[in-house]
């Protein structure tokens, strides 16, 4: 298993922002899609997962609904709702203007 | 998300909890069995697949709470746990709670009760359009700051009226009521000129409003009837318009009936109904009457000050016009609402509310001295919570939370005690036509019993907040179990309370006892005449059929006589005015003989005109010469009585007896007469500011006067009160449309005449009762807490060789001292309280030292008693088992 690396403070809302905006997913749902998409090398810690899944509801980025599994259990989905689209597509932009300013001290360093 | 849905889901979040929780969990039970699923993958057995997810999902419940924090409104959510903290913390103590409570609502109760009065006398717009644009005329004079006007003056300035707006003339009468087939009835008529509620703004609730030309002659037999008339006296009849009843003997047709707005005490309201002036060429050209009251209306645009100085030039044109009638006087315009008051409202209402003030003001530093104790004695808890980390804001949360609700609960009590004063002063006041006087408990009442509510949580919660703030951590968790009586800053700012207490309370009795004492005085006073054994009325004969002098002699002397046959009766006078209340005639005379004084400048007395057996009935002194007799008739020479002050005043050592004296009216010497008699001075019960008043007595028989009192004076051993039905039923027989007005003991009459001091009176002494019986409260509740804290320590001094009665000195003394110190300070306060009073109503004596004494004494004796108590308590406790305790 390769190492995991801590998640960037303030992304996490981004990146499930990001995997929702493929289609809705319930919470484990995204838990693996990020471990996926991150090959492994990111580990979501469900302590902030949920949290971060309610205050985005509550933000009326998502919305959530219930429905049934393909094995038949019931699942909280959530998707993305039209603010929530805005705000992915606000905070993809200030990423990669940090990154980018990042990326550029680093080097010139 | 919708607004609408954004603002639903967090209350459901909070109220619906349950179903939130159970979603939350299940959503979580999911995951974690996916999770357990997964790593059974991988080989590990169900039980140790489920313990690893468990171990990595961390807890759960710690997880929920985080996520219903940020979903929920925390702070509500709170609020409510803190309230129902509260209120079981209250509850846990309900001796406190109870007191606390009552305190606060007999406090702000009292402050509530007395801004419904000003509101319902001050604030509340009087009922009419516009009502603040309305101005009332005066005509001032030397004598009469708020003095009326006559037609012709009104007439003239109506044609005058153009740059201004518009003006109303008013004047009010008691005539005589009458149906077909019903008792007379004495009613209070205004008179009015035809556009009085046109310029009002009221339209009549059924009818019409008079027509502009009802005020000339002929077409004047119309009236519009107030709402009270209308119910009380024809039951609401929806067939009254067009009916015709008697005014003074003369026929009037119903045209409208005042909607129930109208029936405002502080002005018309009291007018049972309205009927027109008739300007006839003769009424027209009186320029000399004095009783019409001039109300204007200024024209939109026209500021009020403009309208003021209209009215001052006017007054200014006239007096250049018409010196002999104007000399000397000016106009004066002010805002009608500001008249509604009345002369001492000004003064007094103020000083209700300040006094008032300070009953909530004792209450509120009792309870800040309560509290502050109540938070004393959890000063371990507080350093417990604060040493393991809450923040200031949570400390005092509990704190804040029990002051609202108390002060909340004490609002609420308040406002029932605003509605029973609601009541208490609606029967104290019945006014003269049986209608009671109201006090809304409106909104604005409401609203005033909830800013009071705050303020007082804000003033008692600070003192308990303060300290929990300043707590020494480390002292206060070394101090063990041992209570604290805390430290120096709370000790000194405790006893500032209780001396401010005791100054407060000490102003409001020394208030209120100076006041009672007063109008006590007053009421009582008998100076210069008797009342014991007498009936009094009034009898007001219409002009109608009455109208020549020697018919209202008639009357009167067939009135004597038949009245004085009856059985059980003593003595029969009739006269204009009874000594008990103010003399209203006011005429100008001058000495014969001497140089005539400036027209306007001749000296003036009140003027009474009586019968002959009027002295005697009021058991009124001579003191020179003789009394009226029999033979003063109209045909016979003029004579008068007048005043000892009188006498001294125009004819100083010289004697009185034999000179004349010329009454002066419209300028000129309309006749003289000799004076016979001399009475001795006397004084009304109306408190009255002019230490010296001049009397000046005319036969009845020699001016017919038709409005007058009847006095009959029981034999001894007779009481008044059976002598009643026997004189109304000799008016009756005399004259069925006449109705007898107030007949009842002369006694009766003062009690009723002075009834709003009396209303005064017993909210003052409510007043001083409460401030001292809480603030006795406060300083007993205060010394007896201390003395149980320190109980330790008096069983260490007992255990050590100090007396019991060492330790009574110990608790006795410095309570005494600080209620000692606050009533000295109080005394100065009282001294303000008392030049309020004063100012307010000048013919009660305030200044009364023995009173004084006799307050402080009370005060005193009161403090010493609630020191005592509990002073001896802790000498009597039991050494061994306090230190056992421990």
């Amino acid at each position: 298993m390769a190492k995991k690396e801590d998640l960037l403070q303030g992304t996490l809302d981004m990146l499930v922002l990001r995997v929702l905006s493929r289609g809705e997913l319930h919470g484990w749902g995204i838990t693996l899609k990020l471990e996926q998409l991150s090959k492994s090398a990111l580990q979501v810690d469900e302590g902030s997962l949920y949290p971060a899944l309610y205050r985005m509801e509550e933000k009326g980025w998502i919305e959530a609904e219930w429905r049934t599994t393909e094995n038949n259990r019931r699942a909280k989905y959530y998707s993305l709702t039209r603010a929530g689209r805005k705000q992915l597509e606000v905070a993809t932009e200030s990423w990669d203007r940090m990154s980018a300013i990042i990326a550029l001290v680093m080097q010139s360093a | 998300m919708n607004p609408l849905h954004r603002f639903v889901r967090p209350l459901r979040a909070l109220f619906g909890k349950g179903k939130l929780e159970r979603d939350m969990a299940e959503e979580m039970r999911f995951h974690l069995e996916q999770r357990a699923a997964e790593r059974a993958a991988d080989g590990l057995s169900p039980e140790e697949a489920r313990h690893a997810a468990e171990r990595r999902f961390g807890n759960l419940a710690s997880l929920q709470e985080q996520a219903r924090a940020d979903r929920g409104w925390r702070w509500l959510e709170n609020l409510l746990l803190d309230l129902r903290l509260g209120v079981r913390s209250l509850a846990k103590s309900p001796g406190f709670t109870f007191i606390a409570i009552l305190t606060l609502g007999l406090g702000i109760g009292a402050n509530t009760s007395m801004f419904s009065l000003v509101n319902g006398i001050m604030l509340k717009p009087l009922p009419y359009a516009d009502a603040d644009r309305l101005q009332h005329v005066y005509r001032v004079t030397a004598q009469q700051p708020e003095g009326g006007h006559s037609p012709a003056d009104f007439l003239d300035l109506r044609k005058a009226r153009e740059p201004y707006g518009d003006f109303a003339v008013f004047a009010s009468d008691r005539v005589s009521l009458s149906d077909p087939g019903k008792p007379a009835e004495l009613a209070f008529a205004g008179r009015s000129s035809a556009n009085l509620f046109a310029l009002l703004g009221v339209v009549p609730q059924l009818g019409r409003n008079f027509l502009p030309d009802e005020d000339s002659p002929g077409r004047s037999q119309v009236v519009i009837l107030s709402q009270r008339t209308w119910r009380n006296r024809y039951a609401a009849a929806p067939d009254i318009i067009g009916r015709r009843l008697r005014i003074d003997g003369e026929w009037h047709e119903v045209v409208g009936v005042l909607p129930a707005s109208f029936n405002d005490w502080r002005h018309l309201g009291n007018v049972d109904f309205f009927r027109p002036f008739t300007f006839t060429p003769e009424f027209s050209r009186d320029r000399k009457a004095t009783n019409l009251q001039l109300f204007g209306r200024p024209a939109p645009g026209v500021t009020p000050a403009a309208a003021a100085a209209f009215v001052a030039g006017f007054g200014e044109r006239l007096v250049r016009a018409h010196p002999a009638e104007h000399a000397g006087s000016s106009w004066r315009a002010v805002s009608m609402q500001a008249t509604a008051a009345g002369d001492s409202g000004g003064i007094i209402l103020p000083l209700l509310i300040g006094l008032s003030g300070f009953v909530l003001l004792i209450a509120c530093s009792n309870l800040a001295n309560l509290l502050l104790a109540r938070t004393m004695t959890r000063a371990r808890e507080f350093a417990v919570r604060a040493a393991i980390g809450a923040t200031r804001l949570q400390l005092l949360r509990p704190l804040l939370v029990e002051a609202g609700l108390l002060s909340l609960a004490g609002g609420a009590l308040a406002v029932l005690v605003a509605y029973g004063f609601r009541n208490w002063a609606a029967l104290r006041s019945t006014g003269d036509n049986g209608e009671f006087v109201w006090f809304e408990v409106d909104w604005s009442v409401m609203g005033w019993a909830f800013g009071a509510s705050l303020f007082t949580a804000a003033a008692f919660g600070l003192a308990p907040a303060l300290f929990a703030l300043r707590l020494n951590l480390n002292d206060t968790l070394k101090s063990g179990a041992r209570g604290s009586t805390g430290g120096r800053g709370q000790q000194r700012f405790r006893q500032l309370l209780i001396v401010g207490q005791f100054a407060l309370s000490m102003v409001l009795l020394t208030a209120a006892a100076l006041f009672i004492r007063g109008l006590h005085d007053l009421h009582h006073r008998r100076a210069g005449w008797q009342s014991a054994r007498l009936v009094t009325g009034g009898v007001a004969l219409p002009s109608g059929t009455y109208g020549d002098a020697e018919k209202v002699h008639a009357f009167q002397r067939l009135a004597v006589e038949r009245l004085a046959s009856l059985p059980g009766v003593e003595t029969v006078a009739l006269g204009r005015a009874t000594p008990f209340f103010h003399w209203t005639d006011v005429r100008k005379f001058h000495v014969a003989g001497r140089t005539r004084p400036a027209p306007g400048q001749e000296p003036a007395a009140m003027v009474n005109s009586i019968s002959p057996d009027f002295l005697a009935a009021f058991e009124m002194r001579l003191i020179a010469g003789r009394a009226f007799g029999e033979g003063d008739r109209a045909t016979a020479p003029r004579v008068y009585l007048i005043g000892q002050a009188t006498a001294r005043a125009w004819f100083g050592a010289e004697d009185p007896v034999g000179r004349r004296l010329a009454q002066i009216a419209e300028g000129r010497e309309i006749f003289t007469g000799e004076i016979v008699g001399v009475v001795a001075d006397f004084q009304s019960v109306d408190p009255d500011p002019n230490p010296v008043v001049h009397h000046v007595y005319q036969p009845l028989a020699q001016e017919a006067t038709r409005g007058f009192e009847i006095a009959v004076r029981a034999a001894p051993g007779i009481a008044p009160s059976t002598l009643v039905s026997a004189i109304r039923d000799t008016f009756a027989a005399l004259d069925p449309d006449l109705p007898v007005r107030r007949l009842q003991p002369a006694d009766r009459n003062i009690d009723r005449a002075l009834y709003q001091l009396g209303v005064l009176r017993d909210m003052l002494g409510a007043f001083g009762g409460l401030g001292l019986a809480l603030a006795s409260l406060g300083i007993y509740g205060v010394i007896a807490r201390t003395t149980a804290q320190r109980s330790g320590e008096f069983a260490i001094r007992l255990a050590l060789g100090a007396g019991r009665r060492d330790i009574t000195r110990l608790v006795f003394g410095p309570g005494l001292r600080q209620a000692l110190a606050g009533a000295l300070l109080g005394l100065i306060g009282s001294y303000g309280a008392t030049q309020a009073i004063a100012s307010a109503f000048p013919g009660i004596h305030t200044n009364n030292p023995a009173v004084l004494a006799v307050t402080t004494l009370i005060l005193v004796i009161v403090a010493l008693l609630a020191c005592w108590l509990p002073a001896r308590r802790a000498g009597r406790i039991d050494a061994i088992a306090a230190l056992r305790a421990e």
